[in-house]
């Protein structure tokens, strides 16, 4: 009986924890030869570790954003501002590239075979391709 | 020749500044402009002495100044297409005299030859340490300012010429190698001046999830500009000191620096070290080792971290068989005074406070030991031996 009671409470909240994180996926051009990317692969391109795909971000502040540096890297904003200002301010590379939201990164995306960027798995279409899902 | 290149540069910038002024880069031509600051009180436990980062004309003593730590720049960066674009970045500080001015900290073109390499024409930051080129982007670092005991080894901060960066990941290894060659000068407060004809520097970086390695090597040819030494060899050798004049060489001497730097940013430990040679052939300016190691603890928002530095000398503090007394004392005085260089060590503790995704608050209490000297600081008053604390205060932030 108590085990009957503690599973239905599980299935009834269960969802709500899963609510509060989103699952991400990577996506890169249609066209772009990678298929799959392991996470280190990807972290380098965010964290300006390698430059052969120009990085693209959700809107500074957004919690997609946030939620995919925490998830891809452990990494606070501030830490990953740190790091890219090394970058910037020594003009060994550029900035990432900014959208306001999902469907503009896809459009960035799709328009550039030398991007990469993330969005809610949710948003993923086949404008796109998908190289890592970030549960 | 380096101003017409700059007013073509900032020329450029502007127009396609005008063309369409956004804060990210697309994927078509652009311009962002991107800004770094930091606003910051220094003051020491005493009058008798400056404390000073490189170069800088004056310092801060009992009396708190916001001269020795702030400082802000503001950074233009054109796209033009994936493979070309151009950055200009003006810096605001207090240098060489106790007023802020402002100087072209870099102007330069970036090309992206190919996937692995890029070639940079114009302005850059000399790359002789581990954080060399964002040392003044405080924002970037844990510590207060980039340690005096070894950023003020090399005095300059930029070269102009041209440099090719490699870059290559090796799975979740990263390789970066970077060659530069150009020529830098840099005038100090007391209007003497160093020249760097030509430099060369050779870097290499290996990064792997945590941790990152440098080594690196620099060469130059280096003048005195503006110094009394000519006189002092003059009167060296009018007095039979030939061979002691000779080791005073100032115009177009062989200097080399080499360093090894360590980063380590690992499950909240935070360690920073560097280990540098400084060798000249002559002893005008002196040999120095010197290092440091910063060892700090991310707890959230809050980044307490201990730190140790020193810098000493390597070469000779005297010259040997120079009259101690006598009507020669005076010319013995100034001769080993030439080839003294500062020596001290540091404690320091601080803590860094990210209380904005893009503004941190700096706290560092240094507690500076000269050794045998003075120990760097700036007017010193006889009879200063040391050691001093200085307690700084500030906010970096970026945007």
């Amino acid at each position: 009986m108590k085990t009957a009671l503690a599973l239905l409470l599980l299935l009834i909240f269960a969802p709500m924890t899963l609510a509060f994180s989103t699952e991400i996926v990577v996506i890169v051009h249609p066209k772009n030869p990678i298929s799959k990317m392991p996470g280190e692969q990807v972290a380098q391109f965010f964290l300006g570790k390698s430059a052969n795909l120009g990085p693209i971000d959700q809107r500074d502040g957004s919690e997609l954003r946030i939620e995919f540096y925490q998830k891809l890297t452990g990494k606070e904003t501030a830490q990953v501002k740190a790091i890219w200002s090394k970058i910037v301010f020594n003009g060994k590379g550029l900035p990432p590239a900014e959208y306001a939201s999902s469907a503009e990164v896809k459009k960035a995306v799709a328009a550039n075979p030398l991007t990469i960027g993330y969005i809610e798995k949710s948003a993923l279409d086949d404008s796109v391709k998908a190289v890592l899902t970030v549960p | 020749m380096l101003k017409k290149f700059c007013s073509a540069l900032l020329f450029c910038l502007i127009r396609v500044a005008t063309a369409q002024a956004q804060d990210h880069i697309d994927s078509g031509p652009g311009i962002v402009i991107k800004g770094f600051g930091t606003a910051a009180f220094t003051m020491t436990d005493t009058n008798q002495a400056e404390f000073v980062r490189s170069y800088q004309a004056a310092g801060a003593t009992t009396r708190a100044s916001h001269g020795v730590d702030s400082n802000f720049g503001i950074q233009a960066i054109a796209k033009f297409n994936d493979w070309f674009s151009m950055t200009g970045q003006g810096l605001v500080r207090k240098t060489s005299t106790d007023r802020y001015t402002a100087e072209l900290a870099l102007a330069f073109f970036r090309m992206k030859t190919s996937d692995d390499f890029t070639l940079r024409i114009g302005r850059m930051g000399l790359p002789a340490y581990l954080i060399s080129d964002f040392r003044h982007v405080g924002f970037a670092s844990n510590m207060m300012r980039p340690p005096n005991e070894v950023y003020r080894q090399v005095p300059a901060d930029t070269f102009d010429g041209a440099d090719l960066v490699f870059q290559h990941s090796y799975g979740a290894t990263t390789l970066t190698a970077q060659l530069a060659r150009g020529h830098s000068e840099v005038r100090f407060g007391d209007r003497t001046g160093l020249e760097f004809k030509p430099v060369t520097a050779l870097n290499l970086i290996v990064e792997n999830g945590p941790l990152t390695v440098r080594l690196g090597h620099t060469e130059v040819r280096f003048s005195l500009l503006d110094t009394g030494l000519p006189s002092l060899q003059g009167a060296l050798r009018a007095n039979g000191f030939s061979a002691v004049a000779d080791q005073l060489a100032y115009a177009d001497v062989k200097g080399t620096f080499t360093g090894l730097g360590l980063g380590l940013d690992w499950n909240s430990f935070v360690v920073q070290a560097e280990y540098a040679v400084r060798k000249l052939h002559t002893r005008a300016v002196t040999d120095s080792t010197s290092w440091y190691a910063m060892l700090g603890y991310r707890y959230g928002k809050f980044t307490p971290y201990y730190y140790h530095g020193s810098t000493m000398q390597d070469s000779i503090r005297d010259f040997a068989g120079m009259p101690g007394s006598g009507p020669l004392a005076g010319l013995s005085a100034a001769a080993n005074a030439a080839i003294k260089g500062a020596q001290f060590s540091n404690n320091a503790i601080g803590l860094r406070w990210d209380f904005n995704k893009s503004a941190a608050f700096k706290l560092q209490v240094d507690r500076v030991t000269p050794v045998d000297g003075t120990g760097g600081v700036h007017k010193a008053k006889p009879g200063f031996t040391g050691p001093l604390t200085v307690v700084a205060a500030g906010i970096d932030f970026i945007f």
